[in-house]
């Protein structure tokens, strides 16, 4: 691919990057009351990219499951959905993607996350119905089968990150992996 | 050792481990079908039980492997084995006076088929009633590739509902009395809350109604007084599976009841569907699901907690439940809920009320959704029933949540399942594919099989015509098949070709789920298709024991196809060897 079809890819894709509330400050604090709020990250500078990660997605699982990542850095991951179903690449914790997921089963309901596609027309309906659509989020991408996409995230502090994919029913069966600290 | 010989050493305990593990999951297995005696805490009887036990076997396999299995008989009469959703020749099927003459007291016969699939299935006699009376068990088919969902914990939860009677027992009273095992008999007393509640008339219009179809609102289970098991054990016994706190427990739930249906939940766990009828559908997370008889469904649960949950399996009837338990540490229990009121029938599962409906959004299901039927087995019915008097206040709603919206139920049904604690409950709409097994298209044609009872008689039937009086079905090679299934009865069939696939049509076109039981709720049409490629002869029954028995049972024909093909497997005859 040569890049200015990879970089149509990519926006392509980060077009795709649906969330219907939005994460948009990528910020959280536990609700748990911890009452100290940590930062899961934040969409980061190409210019400062360290290293890139590779994730294929296949149904429905990752490769790899397991990654290392050091609390500053920043990682280019090249994601692409090499199954025959809609998935989902989003850096959050449990507790976030749980909350994510309600959201995907709204797009679900409302015929736009399809199987194996998103319903463009579809999601313009619903976001003329109900206020709001989908915007992205720099923490996920969704992929329909066959198509690549590139989110570059600076990692900060937060324990128990997880990617994971939140067409609902996939993160249960087991379609999540686990960010080890690497420091 | 020089680096040669240590790379050597390698290869060889490579080799050795391979060919070991290879012995161990490819090649010879043998069952034994025996008299054994079976323990619940409410009686004790003679049963039929493989390998010298009432637990059920399970015979494990991988996809890819030649399997060889040798059954012999040490019963004194004839019995055989079904391997209950396996694609296999028909001669290695399990069906006498279908697929072989069965195996005789005495004998050893020898199946011989590839697996060609993986997967959650069961296998039980073909033979009588002995599957009723415990002939039973599990098979588990490992895949070749992975699995597309994980788990850290794996356990066979297999369901049955042993009863007392033997099956022979059971068929002879339902023959003499239909109602002979319903013990939710509608009382006088009933009748005057009725009439209190209703009205006289309308009380006298819905008794009048019920006794035309010589039926009852509590006839959702035929059969009652069973102790439910689970692996073999009553829900005191307590069959327990044990995990560590976070770990993923893939659960393989199998129905072998005769009769019964369950519906399964686990207070305190949600349950992610991922397979149904040994097929991967895609995950679809639940907190209750129902289970027809001879279906099985493999969930994921994630426990995080440091407790016991308990498995509860209450029967569709609500007459009696199975309770296991997952732990941490074996020992330890959780509470065990109360059984939920009975549901009654209502003239919705007579398939009479669906012009009260209007406001129901079936469009909202898909456009194959089933519909309710207008037509009855017994033409007198309908002139017994005014409409005018009837309002759902009349035909015992008031009594039930009206959440309910499956499609998979005629709208206003009794029987439409309802989440204990009001959270989702699993639908055949909810089923998708994982990974289509044949291409989409067009089936070829359709067939229409009313499914028809006598409930006086204890007839049951297909198009009114019982199996001993029916020409076989005959279908041609390279066909797709839509069947058309008409429930005209108020009792739920689960319907199961053997041989082939049934893919549901749940409205998904390709992601229709691929099963091999499915089961037609009262009142309801349902629609399955199915690609015509296992050439010989196949049996088509409802899996409930008595009903198939006593005649909805059709054999399939499945004629042509290439040469080479299933149908010419080596003849089976010689297989057989005295013992």
């Amino acid at each position: 691919m040569n890049h200015r079809l990879y970089a149509r890819a990519v926006a392509a894709a980060l077009a795709l990057s649906l969330s219907v509330a939005g994460i948009a400050s990528a910020q959280m604090s536990h609700g748990g009351g911890h009452g100290a709020a940590m930062s899961i990250g934040q969409p980061g500078d190409a210019s400062a990219v360290g290293r890139t990660i590779e994730i294929t997605m296949h149904d429905n699982y990752y490769e790899p499951e397991t990654l290392s990542v050091s609390e500053g850095e920043t990682v280019r991951f090249l994601v692409k959905n090499a199954g025959a179903i809609v998935h989902e690449f989003n850096i959050a914790t449990a507790e976030m993607h749980k909350a994510h997921e309600a959201e995907m089963q709204m797009l679900v309901d409302h015929g736009v996350l399809m199987p194996d596609r998103i319903d463009r027309a579809a999601a313009e309906k619903m976001k003329t119905s109900m206020g709001h659509g989908m915007h992205a989020a720099g923490n996920s991408l969704l992929l329909e089968p066959g198509q690549s996409g590139e989110l570059i995230w600076r990692f900060a502090d937060a324990k128990d990150l997880e990617f994971a994919c939140n067409v609902p029913g996939h993160y249960q069966a087991g379609m999540m992996g686990d960010f080890r600290k690497a420091n | 050792m020089t680096a040669t010989s240590f790379a050597r050493a390698c290869a060889l305990a490579a080799a050795f481990t391979v060919s070991s593990v290879t012995a161990a999951s490819a090649g010879d297995y043998s069952i034994t079908v025996d008299r054994v005696a079976l323990e619940t805490g409410d009686f004790a009887k003679t049963a039929i039980g493989y390998n010298g036990s009432s637990t059920p076997t399970i015979l494990r396999f991988k996809e890819g492997e030649e399997v060889t299995i040798a059954v012999t008989n040490n019963l004194a009469e004839d019995t055989s084995i079904h391997w209950h959703g396996l694609i296999l020749p028909y001669r290695q099927d399990g069906v006498p006076g279908i697929s072989f003459d069965g195996i005789k007291p005495g004998e050893t016969f020898t199946y011989r088929f590839p697996i060609v699939q993986s997967g959650t299935y069961w296998f039980h006699s073909h033979t009588g009633f002995q599957e009723p009376d415990g002939a039973y068990g599990a098979i588990v088919i490992e895949p070749q590739g992975r699995e597309p969902f994980r788990f850290d914990r794996d356990y066979v939860v297999q369901l049955t509902d042993a009863h007392p009677h033997s099956g022979e027992r059971i068929m002879r009273n339902l023959k003499l009395m239909p109602d002979y095992y319903n013990r939710q008999q509608r009382t006088f007393l009933d009748f005057l809350n009725d009439s209190r509640d209703q009205g006289l008339s309308a009380a006298l219009a819905d008794r009048s109604a019920w006794g035309e179809m010589r039926m009852m609102p509590t006839d959702v289970e035929d059969l009652q007084g069973f102790t439910p098991l689970i692996n073999g054990q009553d829900p005191a016994q307590n069959w327990t599976g044990l995990f560590e706190p976070g770990e993923r427990v893939r659960l393989r739930f199998i129905n072998s009841s005769a009769m019964t249906y369950f519906d399964i939940r686990i207070p305190g766990l949600q349950m992610t569907v991922v397979q149904a009828d040994g097929n991967n559908v895609q995950p679809v997370t639940v907190d209750e699901l129902r289970i027809a008889v001879a279906e099985t469904y493999d969930v994921i649960v994630r426990p995080t907690e440091d407790r016991a949950y308990t498995v509860f399996a209450e029967s569709m009837g609500r007459t009696a439940f199975a309770r296991g338990t997952l732990a941490p540490r074996s020992g330890m229990e959780a509470e065990v809920p109360d059984l939920r009121e009975p549901p009654l029938l209502t003239m919705a599962d007579m398939g009479m009320a669906h012009g009260e409906h209007g406001s129901m959004d079936h469009g909202s299901s898909g456009p194959r959704a089933p519909q309710p039927t207008h037509t009855m087995a017994d033409g007198t019915m309908m002139q017994g029933m005014n409409h005018g008097t009837m309002d759902h206040g009349a035909m015992g709603h008031g009594a039930m949540p009206m959440a309910g919206t499956d499609p998979f139920y005629a709208p206003g049904s009794g029987l439409t399942p309802q989440a204990a604690d009001g959270g989702k409950f699993l639908s055949y709409a909810d089923l998708k594919a994982q990974k289509p097994l044949y291409e989409h298209r067009d089936a070829t044609r359709e067939i229409e099989l009313r499914l028809t009872g006598n409930m006086e008689r204890y007839i049951w039937s297909i198009n009114d015509v019982k199996y001993s009086d029916a020409e076989p079905i005959r279908l041609q090679y390279g066909e797709r098949v839509r069947f058309k299934f008409v429930n005209e009865t108020m009792m739920t069939h689960p319907m199961h070709l053997h041989g082939m696939w049934s893919i549901l049509d749940v409205g998904q076109g390709k992601w229709n789920p691929v099963k091999h039981v499915v089961s037609v709720a009262p009142g309801t049409t349902l629609y399955m298709e199915t690609e015509v490629d296992a050439p010989g002869e196949w049996a088509f029954h409802c899996h409930l024991s008595y009903h198939m028995d006593s005649g909805m049972f059709r054999k399939v024909i499945v004629e042509g196809g290439p040469a080479g093909k299933s149908a010419d497997l080596p003849a089976v005859p010689q297989q057989t060897t005295g013992g």
